[in-house]
């Protein structure tokens, strides 16, 4: 009798303690031996359970606490434990803390009930880290169809868990892309309308800026929306206008293809953009020899590093001040030195229109 | 950015004087810091970063503000649940409504009511 109390003493001790041994009362040796015969007989169910990678034990339901008497490898896979670690512990071992008194509920009355049940909940690994499993308890009945043991296999729902919270994120992120979008559009659509009655001169607008910002998104996509190298935007943006055109020869690149942000890279293209359709309209495009240099470099400034681009035009047909500013010069010197920080100068020098951009250089950019 | 160049054009033709823009949280703190403003505009993403800071700062100097958002719902709004809020894009007409709104608080706050 005395032997027995000790005994159970010594298992209510270890219920913190995961390392040791549990001690174990007759009962426990007898539902053990039960399954270790029922084993030895082989046999598909036997094989099933123990080659499966689903985690599985068996309680016995005639002890409190339902103690396992047998685990298969794959629990001890997924929960870190040796087989003599497990063996007698009571079922709720596993348990990490603060787990939620609903599901705990839910499971006290699987076991509790004749019916078959289960519920989402962490448990803790014998390293300490958490995961959320699905688990489903049956009972087991004897010949007298009372509840000899319950049987409950566990599914890791770590991986599912991380991919659906993966996916609302992406999806969120979508939507705003696409709101974004869609006000980038109303934006378009009435700087046309303002600028002009002529519906001829709307359309091409709206659509000469409505495929400049398909392009730039094409070129973020080609990425996954990390971002775009300046070189492979600048050669994107200026595609309509250069080669297609015969104008190849007339535009001369010089720059690295430093990484920016996917903000950047839409309002960059953009500004492009803008300054390409002027240069078309008026400028070193609307004549036979006007070229444009567009070059690029960080600097090292006061305020940090800068990426300075340039954009000069020569040989075009003689400049004049506009007499206001048209939508292009807004969007370059308002609308770009907000959205990233920077400032944008225009200079319509009458030798050929010179664009300063100077805008904070993308972290860890440097001169190629 | 060509967001905000709607946003100046509608502020615009409504009579405002001033239009100053900031496109993230630490420039947008400085302005609400160091400048006076009638009224202000959130979006409630400021480049990946939520907003409530500024919000904060906004209710603290007393400058009436509406939120903008692209997010359909899922955004928390902790300590400004009464504030309006814009959903992008929006219509000039609902700027209109939302910023009379605001005039005419003014207004009243002046009639000492």
């Amino acid at each position: 009798m005395s032997v027995i109390a000790q005994t159970q003493a010594m298992r209510r001790d270890r219920t913190g303690g995961m390392s040791t041994i549990v001690a174990k009362t007759a009962e426990q040796r007898v539902a053990e031996g039960e399954v270790e015969n029922f084993r030895k007989g082989r046999g598909p169910f036997v094989v099933a359970t123990e080659t499966t990678r689903m985690a599985m034990v068996f309680t016995d339901a005639k002890e409190p606490d339902n103690p396992i008497i047998f685990a298969n490898d794959a629990f001890l896979d997924l929960t870190g434990y040796e087989r003599e670690e497990v063996l007698g512990q009571s079922f709720n071992f596993l348990m990490a803390p603060g787990a939620d008194q609903v599901s705990l509920a839910q499971i006290a009355a699987a076991f509790d009930g004749c019916e078959a049940g289960g519920s989402e909940i962490s448990y803790r690994r014998k390293d300490g880290s958490v995961f959320c499993a699905a688990i489903f308890i049956n009972p087991v009945l004897d010949k007298s169809g009372a509840v000899a043991e319950h049987f409950a296999s566990f599914v890791d729902l770590t991986k599912q868990k991380r991919d659906q919270a993966q996916s609302t994120m992406m999806i969120d992120e979508l939507n705003h892309r696409v709101k974004n979008t869609l006000s980038t559009v109303q934006s378009i659509v009435s700087q046309a309308l303002r600028n002009t009655s002529d519906p001829g001169a709307i359309r091409e607008s709206i659509e000469s800026r409505l495929f400049a910002l398909s392009r730039s998104h094409d070129l973020l996509t080609r990425e996954k929306w990390e971002g775009a190298g300046l070189l492979d935007l600048v050669n994107a943006a200026l595609e309509p206008f250069g080669v297609a055109n015969g104008r190849a020869g007339r535009i001369v690149i010089t720059g690295g293809n430093i990484r920016l942000s996917s903000k950047a890279t839409l309002a960059l293209g953009i500004a492009i953009h803008e300054l390409a359709t002027n240069a078309v309209k008026y400028g070193a495009f609307s004549n036979d020899t006007g070229s444009i240099l567009i070059s690029w470099t960080i600097e090292s400034t006061i305020e940090g590093n800068r990426l300075i681009l340039q954009w000069r035009e020569k040989n075009g047909p003689p400049v004049t001040q506009p007499s206001r500013k048209g939508f292009g010069s807004r969007v370059i010197e308002r609308g770009l030195a907000h959205e990233l920080e920077g400032g944008a100068h225009l200079d319509f020098r009458e030798d050929g229109v010179v664009c300063i951009i100077n805008i904070p250089a993308p972290r860890g950019a440097r001169d190629e | 950015m060509l967001i905000f160049m709607i946003l100046e054009d509608m502020l615009a033709d409504l009579g405002c004087e001033s239009v100053t823009g900031a496109a993230t949280v630490e420039k947008a703190l400085t302005l609400v810091d160091t400048q006076v403003f009638d009224m202000a505009m959130l979006d409630m993403n400021l480049g990946g970063n939520r907003s409530d800071a500024v919000a904060d700062a906004l209710a603290a100097h007393g400058v009436p503000f509406v939120f903008s958002t692209g997010y359909s719902g899922r955004d928390m709004r902790d300590g400004h649940r009464d504030r309006p809020v814009l959903k992008k894009p929006f219509a000039y007409e609902e700027l209109v409504e939302v910023l009379t709104a605001f005039s005419h608080a003014e207004a009243l706050r002046k009639c000492g009511s």
